[in-house]
C-alpha cells in the first residue's frame, strides 16, 4: 500500500496542484498580504523621489514572456506609483523579449493617468549587450540610445533631452528574470555611478540578491509574485498578484502536505524494511 | 599567416583588456570618452553575434528536413513560423523594413498572442514537475537534507498570506532565514564566484585561456 | 481508433465548441483581439497536453514558439541597432538622427561582419579578430568592477564593529557563515580537523540557503502556473 502511494502516477499529483490553483481563483477571496521591509524600501524610495519634486525614474526591463505572471504585475504597480506622483519615466530593455511587454505596460498605465509620450515618459527600446549597454549609458545616455524605440532622436524628447548619463536618474529599477541585477546593474552601473538601484525580480532570483540589499547596493527588492502583491497593497491598487496569493497559499499547503506525506511514508517503509 | 590567425587576436585581446582595466581608473575625460566609444562599438558587434545563433538554429532544422530525420515535419514548422513572423517584421505594419519599428501590426500581435502564451506556459509546466519531484524525491535522509527541507518549508509558509494567518512565527522566521544564514551563504558564494571571474578574465587577457579563438586550423 | 486518438479528437471538438459558444455569447469579441485570445488559449492547452503524454500537438506548439521567437529577436536587433544606428542616420532627412552618424561606426560594422565568417571553413579565422575584441574588452571591463562591487563592497558590511546586541550577534553569525562557506569551497586543503569542523558549519549554512532557494523556486514556478490559469479562467473563459 505504502509502495503504491510512494509510486503513485504523477498525473494524480498534477490534478491536485491544478485544483489547488484553480479553486481559490474561482472562489475569489483574499487573505491579507504582509509587507516585507524590502518592498517597503522600494515604495519609500519612490515616495522620497516624489517629495523632492521633478523626479525621473529609469525602468529596465530584463525579462521575457516566461516570467510575465510574476513580473508584469509589479511593473504595472510601479508605473502607477510613478505616474500618480507625476514622476517622469524612461524605459529601456536589456532583453529582446521584453520590448512588447514593456510597450504594453507603458501604454496601459499611461492611458490610465493621461500621460503624454515624450513629455511624461519615453520608451527607448532594446539594445544588445547587457552590461555593455549599462557602461555606455553610464558615460552618455544618448550614445547608448540615440533614438527611442519609434525612431525619434532621444535629444528631441522632452523627457530625455536633459539626461546626460545614469547619474541623472533619481531611481533605477531593474525588472529581472535572470542575473541582470547582480551581474550587470550592480557591478557595471551602481558601483561606479552610485545611483539608487532597486530590483523587481522573480522568486528564483530573489535569494541571490540579499547580499546586495545588506551592503546597501540595492535600495530594495520586490521578490516574485508575493513582492508584486505587497506593492499592489502599498499603492492601494490590488490586481492580479493580490488575486493570485490565495492560490499561492493553497498550493504551498498542498505541496508541504505532499512533502510531509512522502517523508512519513518513506520513514515508515524504511522502518518496516529494517524490522523484516 | 600564424601571426594573423593566432598572434594578432591574442595581442588584440591583451590590448583591449588592458585598456578596459585602465580606463576604469583614469578619470580624465579622454579616457571616459574612449570607454564610451569602445562600449558603443562592442554593443554593435553584439548585435551581429545574434546571427550566429540564428544561423545555428536554422541550420540544425534544415539538416533535419534534408535528411528526413524522425520528426523532420516539426523542423518544417519552425521554418514556416519563422517565415510568418519575418514577413510581419519586414512588412512593419505597411512601412517596410527601412523605417523605424511600428507600434502595432502583425508583429506585435504574434508576439502577444503566440510568443507570450507559449513562453509563459512552457515554464509554468515546471510547477507540475517540481510538485511531483517534491513528493517523490525530497527526503530528509541526512541531517543536512533535513535542514534544507525545514528551511524550504518555513520559507514556503512565511512568504504567503496563509503563513501569517497560521502564526506570526512563519513570516518572521522566513525573513530571518533570508536575511541572515541565506545571505551569509550567498555572500560566500558571491565572493568565490567573483574572484573566479576575475581570475578567468586575467587568464583571457594574458593569453593563457584561448578557447575563445575556437578550434580549427591555426 | 485507439484511446489517445479518441481523447485528442474529443479535446479538439470541445475546444471548438467552447470557443463557438464564447464568440456567440459575446464573451469574446469577433475581431483580431478575440482571435488572439483563442490562439493563445489553444497554444496554452496544447503545451499543457504534455502533462498527459508527449504528443504531436505539444510538439507543434513548441516548434511554432521556436520559430516565432527567433524571428521576433531578429526584429529587435534589426530595427533599433542594425537599421537604427548604422543605416538610418546615413539616409534620413531628420537632422537630429543624421547627427548620430559617424564614419567610425564602420569599425564595429566590419568587426560584426567578420564575426559571421565563423561558419566558413576557409575564412573562419577572420572571426577571431572580432572575438578577441569582444572577449578581451569584456574581460578588461569586468575585472575592476567585479573587484569593487562584488568583493570589496561585499566584504565591508561583514567587517563592522561588534556589539553586545541582537545586531552584534547577527553580525557574528553572518561572519561565521561567510567564512565557513568560503572554507568549504576551498578544496586545496583536506577537510579534516579544524578545517573539517568549519567546513561542516559551512555546509549547514549552504543547506539553509539552498532550502530557502528551493522554497522560492517552488513559489516562482507556482506563480507562473497561477498566471496561466488566471488567463484561461479570466481572459478566455470569463469565469472569474
Amino acid at each position: 500500500m505504502i509502495d503504491r502511494l510512494l509510486n503513485i502516477d504523477r498525473r494524480i499529483i498534477f490534478v491536485f496542484v491544478f485544483i489547488g490553483v484553480a479553486v481559490p481563483l474561482l472562489l475569489d477571496f483574499n487573505l491579507p498580504v504582509k509587507i516585507t521591509p524590502s518592498s517597503q524600501a522600494m515604495y519609500d524610495r519612490i515616495e522620497q523621489v516624489a517629495a523632492e519634486g521633478e523626479g525621473i525614474v529609469l525602468l529596465s526591463f530584463s525579462y521575457g514572456p516566461s516570467t510575465v505572471p510574476e513580473i508584469q504585475p509589479m511593473v504595472l504597480s510601479i508605473l502607477r506609483h510613478c505616474f500618480s506622483h507625476d514622476l517622469k519615466v524612461v524605459a529601456i530593455c536589456l532583453w529582446p523579449d521584453a520590448v512588447g511587454l514593456a510597450q504594453q505596460a507603458l501604454e496601459t498605465v499611461s492611458a490610465e493617468y493621461g500621460k503624454e509620450y515624450g513629455a511624461d515618459y519615453a520608451f527607448m527600446g532594446y539594445k544588445p549587450g547587457g552590461a555593455i549597454v549599462i557602461v555606455n549609458m553610464g558615460q552618455d545616455l544618448h550614445s547608448a540610445y540615440p533614438q527611442d524605440n519609434w525612431g525619434k532622436a532621444s535629444s528631441e524628447l522632452e523627457v530625455t533631452s536633459n539626461i546626460h548619463s545614469l547619474r541623472d536618474f533619481d531611481f533605477v529599477i531593474d525588472f529581472a528574470a535572470g542575473n541582470s541585477v547582480d551581474h550587470w546593474w550592480v557591478p557595471y552601473g551602481q558601483e561606479k555611478y552610485k545611483f539608487p538601484l532597486g530590483a523587481g525580480c522573480t522568486a528564483v532570483v530573489a535569494p541571490d540578491l540579499k547580499p546586495y540589499q545588506n551592503s546597501g547596493q540595492l535600495v530594495g527588492m520586490l521578490g516574485g509574485l508575493a513582492g508584486a502583491a505587497e506593492y499592489e497593497k502599498l499603492v492601494g491598487q490590488p490586481g492580479s498578484a493580490t488575486a493570485a496569493m490565495t492560490s499561492q497559499s493553497s498550493t504551498h499547503l498542498i505541496l508541504i502536505a505532499f512533502i510531509v506525506l512522502g517523508n512519513a511514508m518513506y520513514f515508515i517503509s524504511r522502518r518496516s524494511a529494517r524490522s523484516q | 599567416m600564424l601571426f594573423l590567425r593566432r598572434t594578432l587576436p591574442m595581442i588584440l585581446a591583451f590590448v583591449t583588456g588592458i585598456i578596459g582595466i585602465s580606463i576604469y581608473y583614469v578619470p580624465h575625460s579622454s579616457a571616459q570618452g574612449l570607454e564610451e566609444v569602445l562600449a558603443r562599438w562592442l554593443r554593435i558587434v553584439y548585435a551581429f553575434a545574434f546571427f550566429l545563433g540564428l544561423f545555428s538554429l536554422l541550420n540544425l532544422h534544415w539538416r533535419r528536413v534534408r535528411a528526413r530525420q524522425a520528426g523532420w515535419g516539426y523542423s518544417l514548422i519552425v521554418y514556416l513560423s519563422f517565415g510568418l513572423m519575418i514577413f510581419f517584421v519586414l512588412y512593419n505594419d505597411g512601412t517596410g523594413p527601412f523605417s523605424p519599428q511600428a507600434r502595432a501590426g502583425g508583429y506585435q500581435w504574434l508576439f502577444l498572442n503566440v510568443q507570450v502564451p507559449c513562453g509563459a506556459t512552457m515554464f509554468s509546466i515546471l510547477a507540475f514537475f517540481i510538485s511531483s519531484a517534491a513528493y517523490r524525491t525530497f527526503r530528509a535522509r541526512t541531517p543536512e537534507a533535513a535542514i534544507l527541507l525545514v528551511a524550504a518549508v518555513i520559507v514556503m509558509l512565511g512568504r504567503v498570506p496563509v503563513g501569517a494567518y497560521i502564526h506570526d512565527f512563519f513570516p518572521a522566521a522566513a525573513q530571518w532565514l533570508m536575511d541572515v544564514p541565506n545571505m551569509a551563504a550567498k555572500r560566500g558564494i558571491l565572493l568565490g564566484v567573483s574572484l573566479g571571474i576575475v581570475a578567468t578574465s586575467l587568464r583571457i587577457i594574458f593569453g593563457i585561456e584561448r578557447s575563445y579563438l575556437g578550434g580549427g586550423e591555426e | 481508433m485507439n484511446r489517445d486518438k479518441i481523447l485528442f479528437l474529443a479535446v479538439v471538438l470541445l475546444f471548438a465548441l467552447v470557443n463557438g459558444y464564447l464568440l456567440a455569447a459575446g464573451e469574446l469579441p469577433a475581431d483580431w483581439t478575440g482571435v488572439g485570445v483563442i490562439v493563445a488559449a489553444g497554444l496554452t492547452l496544447a503545451l499543457y497536453s504534455f502533462l498527459y503524454k508527449d504528443n504531436p500537438l505539444f510538439k507543434f506548439a513548441e516548434h511554432v514558439y521556436v520559430g516565432i521567437a527567433a524571428a521576433y529577436t531578429f526584429g529587435q536587433v534589426w530595427f533599433p541597432t542594425l537599421y537604427g544606428e548604422l543605416l538610418r542616420p546615413i539616409f534620413t532627412d531628420d537632422p537630429e538622427v543624421a547627427a548620430t552618424a559617424s564614419v567610425w561606426l564602420l569599425v564595429p560594422t566590419v568587426l560584426g561582419i567578420l564575426m559571421l565568417t565563423r561558419f566558413s571553413s576557409r575564412f573562419g579565422w577572420l572571426s577571431r579578430i572580432s572575438f578577441a575584441y569582444y572577449v578581451g574588452l569584456g574581460a578588461g571591463l569586468a575585472i575592476p568592477r567585479y573587484i569593487s562591487a562584488n568583493v570589496l563592497a561585499q566584504m565591508a558590511p561583514s567587517l563592522q564593529p561588534l556589539s553586545f546586541s541582537w545586531e552584534g550577534l547577527t553580525l557574528v553569525l553572518v561572519m561565521v557563515g561567510v567564512v565557513s562557506v568560503l572554507i568549504y569551497f576551498f578544496f586545496s586543503v583536506e577537510h579534516t580537523g579544524a578545517v573539517g569542523v568549519v567546513s561542516k558549519v559551512g555546509i549547514w549554512f549552504l543547506m539553509v540557503s539552498f532550502g530557502a532557494s528551493f522554497g522560492y523556486t517552488i513559489m516562482g514556478r507556482l506563480s507562473l502556473l497561477i498566471g496561466r490559469v488566471q488567463f484561461l479562467l479570466d481572459d478566455w473563459l470569463h469565469l472569474m
